[in-house]
């Protein structure tokens, strides 16, 4: 029952982020727009390019989906609001996203294009970039909580939360989180401007419609990961619990799906190197502060 | 019932997804935004969203006369859209060979706005019909001819194997037009390769031929070898080819006694000697093989067969060679620059590729993501200024005008001082100023429409969209208009200064050394100060002073241009009046002359020459034509981003490109 609610609640949010993503690209809030567009696909042909590798080309699009839901499966919206409170949480959802990757790169090799194709590869060249900024925050974070439970994560701040506790974690794992959803401006591996869309370039029909639909589960399952980590998750005061859970998410979403609007794509070059040479020892040093930390006020 | 009309009974459900389709109308722009916007059409204000792959547009917009190559690139670009879908056509009834347009309208925003509500109800009417048929046209044919790998030359309509060699032959796709051999497939992917035009990534390795002569020998006498194929003088067989040693590779016959040599047994492989002589057990003869610290791959030719043919590996060993050599798979690819050998692609970016200007066709050779090799052309074939061997200045007039949609008034302007020059004419002083007014806001708006191409290509959405409005506006605004528009410039200036990313993402790209080639902003930013308007008077009286900066890369590039917009804004004031220049009736006047103008892009130059008030010569000097040549030089081994930052930052018009 928990698990039906969860999904039918996941395809909401999905639905919200579709709308929050069309108001933030057209500046204005239609809630019917996604419906509209959803159906369209539906009804458009789906083409397959003529030399496809046809198992990675049919696959990617649900993997991509599955990997998001697979990282939402162990997100708590409230105590009990949870499909499977695994001993292993936290660590699960770095382990179910790092299938966007193989998605993607099957995405991009599937169609047999040159934009495609470019556009896979990207992602992959960022792997270590993301990932190791990804699952070097999440150390930090089950460190103090003493479990990879997740919620015993959201439990353990119940006093400070983890934006204020380990700031530098937060800023390295939200990064972090907007470069696996290829938001922009990290959205080097489906950039329009550089590559026509690149691994979306070639999905049309009800494919790009499973695509993009597991897109949008990939970004809030990462926007519900932030706010488990770092924003206190289902707590705060007079509303309940569900509520807060909410409101931080979809704040958390809007916040990554604005910030892209602002500024050029990165260089793919300053990403690795800045990945590389900054990120990773800021991330062992946030490991290393909250160390002291956790020793010093236990 | 719409053309592009997906298949199917228009059933009540299919009826209701075709009026969902209709309110989500996914738009592919021809030629490009940049063009409507120089028309003034706002094509987001009418609900049309612009998609930058075809794949997802279900409509193709054709704004305006487009040129008979582009045209080519527009059907192949409406072939890969999925159906439903529709041709909207502003402004033009010449569409070969794309099909009749399902919707018609004229070049105006209101006629835009009706068009798209036509295309609603027939979207929604029309999507879904029993029959369709479907779209051909020449440019998409294919044609399946065999090729044998070896030999080029040879094309057969059929499979068979190779009259020089004997291999197969193999498949490929050719253009079934004929006497096009300019424009292959790939090219004719438009600004997608797809269908017709895939770049077969996983099929066709781009094996780079090092030149290597080609020789031939018998597989049973390697010895024999000769220039030419033919047959072998002992034994009659046909002699097949191999690439002639171009190093050492393939000299194992003469350099076995250099190297050091070892003996084995084919049966024991353990018994190993120095020397040549019998296993001890089985008494078969010991054959001779390199030792160990040789390249694996020349153990092959080490047989007693002396085999020496690339071209056959399983005659080659005894069995015992099963693995591939990573050295024998990689040795045709091309090097990168590290030394590694990578597959290379052919990728076509253009002519209607989202981050670079209509119309130009820029086609990179990636290895990897690095751009190995560039070769960038204008499709738009704008070469004959005169139409007839004499025209009347007045036509001629409008001729220039028409000729770059990117910069009209520019080249007005130098159309009516060329004519002005030969008659000896001169324009009061009102009127030169209110020129220059013309003229300084045409500058703005195509400064600020590359701030828009820019914005588009690399995802900056604020300022496209930003950019998109101040240019719609500036394009035919008055004076009063322009000054109230000022803080708008001002504020986004301000904001460029402060956005994040922004710096990192331009600073050192599409470096460029002072040269006299360079024009316009290009030039300014490698600190020339090559501008036509600083030697014309009345520029001076009206306060012109040139604007520069020094590093000559994109950054730079950016800065000129936003300083020169702002600079503008101040000419305009000065001139305080605006006013297209309207050509001066200068009579049956017979002459040569010559006029400069400062476009937007840089220095155009026209040379005129008139026989009794008709013009019988025209030479033009244009600016993008001197960029475009830049553009190999420029982007080689670089990133595919940076590469394409640094094409887009020398804001070419291919319009105005003369081949």
């Amino acid at each position: 029952m928990t698990t039906v609610l969860l999904l039918l609640l996941l395809a909401v949010g999905a639905y919200l982020v579709a709308v929050v993503e069309d108001w933030t690209v057209s500046g204005r809030f239609r809630l019917a727009a996604p419906v509209l567009a959803g159906i369209a696909l539906l009804g458009r042909e789906s083409i397959v390019p003529r030399k496809p590798d046809r198992i990675f080309f049919e696959v990617a699009p649900f993997l991509l989906l599955v990997s998001a839901i697979l990282g939402a499966a162990v997100v708590p919206l409230t105590p009990d609001l949870i499909i499977t409170d695994m001993a292993t949480g936290a660590l699960f959802i770095n382990a179910a996203l790092v299938y966007v990757l193989v998605a993607l790169l099957m995405a991009g090799w599937g169609p047999d294009g040159a934009y495609a194709m470019i556009g896979g590869w990207r992602f992959l060249g960022q792997l270590i970039a993301y990932a190791m900024l990804i699952v070097m925050p999440i150390t930090a974070v089950v460190m103090r909580a003493e479990s990879l439970l997740t919620t015993q994560v959201v439990v353990s701040q119940a006093g400070v939360w983890n934006i204020i506790y380990q700031p530098l974690g937060f800023i390295l794992f939200f990064i972090a989180a907007m470069a696996l959803a290829f938001l922009p401006p990290f959205d080097l591996t489906t950039s329009k401007g550089e590559l026509a869309g690149g691994v979306e370039a070639e999905y049309t029909g009800v494919r790009l419609a499973v695509f993009r639909l597991g897109r949008l589960a990939l970004i809030i399952t990462l926007a519900a990961a932030t706010v488990i980590f770092y924003l206190g998750g289902w707590q705060g005061p007079l509303l309940p619990p569900w509520a807060w859970s909410t409101i931080k998410i979809l704040a958390v979403t809007t916040i990554m799906l604005l910030a892209g609007r602002y500024m050029p794509r990165i260089r793919e070059a300053d990403l690795l190197a800045w990945c590389w040479m900054l990120g990773i020892p800021l991330a062992l040093l946030n490991i290393l502060l909250v160390g002291v930390l956790v020793l010093v006020f236990p | 019932m719409i053309a592009g009309a997906r298949q199917g009974r228009p059933s009540a459900l299919r009826r209701l997804v075709a009026a969902a389709m209709a309110r989500d109308l996914g738009t592919f722009i021809i030629p490009g935004p940049d063009i409507a916007r120089t028309h003034g059409l706002d094509i987001e204000a009418t609900g049309l969203h612009r998609v930058t792959s075809p794949r997802h547009a279900s409509v193709l917009l054709v704004i305006g006369a487009i040129p008979p190559s582009l045209r080519e690139s527009a059907a192949v670009v409406y072939a890969q859209m999925a159906r439903p879908r529709v041709l909207f056509v502003l402004g033009t009834d010449k569409l070969f060979p794309l099909p009749a347009a399902d919707v018609m309208a004229d070049l105006s925003q209101q006629e835009l706005i009706k068009g798209v509500r036509q295309l609603r109800s027939a979207f929604a009417e029309g999507a879904f019909y029993p029959e369709v048929s479907d779209f051909d046209a020449p440019v998409l044919q294919v044609r399946i001819e065999y090729t044998c790998p070896m030999h080029p030359e040879i094309v057969r309509d059929e499979p068979g194997s190779c009259p020089i060699c004997g291999m197969n032959l193999v498949l490929r796709e050719a253009q079934a037009k004929a006497g096009h051999l300019h424009i292959d497939h790939q090219e004719m992917g438009a600004s997608m390769d797809m269908e017709t035009a895939s770049t077969h990534a996983h099929g066709s390795h781009h094996s780079i031929d090092h030149g290597a002569p080609v020789e031939y020998t018998c597989p049973m006498h390697p010895e024999v070898v000769q220039d030419e194929p033919g047959s072998c003088p002992k034994c009659g067989m046909d002699l097949v080819p191999r690439d002639a040693p171009a190093e050492s590779s393939h000299e194992h016959h003469h350099m076995a006694h250099d190297e050091p040599v070892e003996y084995t047994c084919p049966m024991h492989p353990e018994v190993v000697q120095h020397e040549p002589g019998s296993c001890p057990k089985c008494g078969m003869d010991l054959e001779p093989r390199e030792t160990q610290n040789k390249q694996s791959h020349k153990h092959s030719g080490m047989d007693h067969n002396g085999m020496d043919s690339d071209m056959d590996h399983s005659s080659m060993d005894h069995g015992d060679m099963a693995f591939m050599s990573m050295i024998d798979v990689t040795k045709d690819l091309p090097r990168s620059g590290d030394g590694l050998p990578m597959e290379w692609i052919e990728a076509p970016f253009g002519p209607f590729f989202p981050g670079l200007p209509s119309g130009l066709l820029l086609t990179l050779t990636l290895d990897g993501d690095t751009v190995a090799g560039s070769n960038a052309r204008s499709l738009i074939e704008n070469g004959e200024l005169l139409q007839s061997s004499s025209m009347d200045t007045g036509s001629f007039v409008e001729r220039l005008t028409s000729f770059d949609p990117l910069a009209p008034v520019a080249y007005r302007y130098l159309a009516c001082r060329v004519l002005e020059n030969v008659a000896g004419m001169d324009v009061s002083a009102n009127t030169a100023n209110a020129r220059i007014g013309a003229l300084e806001r045409e500058r703005i708006a195509s400064h600020l429409g590359w701030l828009a191409l820019f914005a588009q290509q690399t995802g900056f959405d604020w300022l496209m969209r930003r950019t998109t409005s101040l240019q719609l506006k500036f394009q035919h605004a008055d004076l009063e208009q322009i000054v109230a528009l000022k803080p708008a410039i001002l504020t986004l200036t301000k904001r460029l200064q402060r956005t994040p990313l922004l710096k990192s993402r331009m600073a050192g790209i599409g470096l460029l050394a002072r040269d006299a080639t360079l024009r316009g902003p290009v030039a300014r930013a490698t600190g020339i100060g090559d501008d036509a308007r600083s030697t014309d008077k009345v520029y001076t009286t009206l306060g012109f002073k040139t604007v520069s900066r020094k590093t000559g890369d994109a950054l730079a590039r950016l800065h000129v241009r936003l300083d020169e917009i702002i600079h503008s804004l101040a000419l305009i004031e000065a001139a305080g009046a605006i006013e297209l220049p309207v050509p001066t009736i200068i009579g049956e006047v017979s002459g040569t002359g010559e006029a400069v103008v400062e476009t937007p892009r840089g220095v155009a130059r026209l040379r005129l020459t008139l026989e009794m008030g008709k013009v019988t010569t025209a030479q033009l000097d244009t600016p993008s034509t001197h960029h475009l040549a830049l553009i190999n030089p420029l982007i080689e081994q670089q990133e595919l981003g940076d590469a394409l930052l640094a094409v887009g930052s020398l804001d070419l018009s291919p319009w105005e490109v003369r081949q």
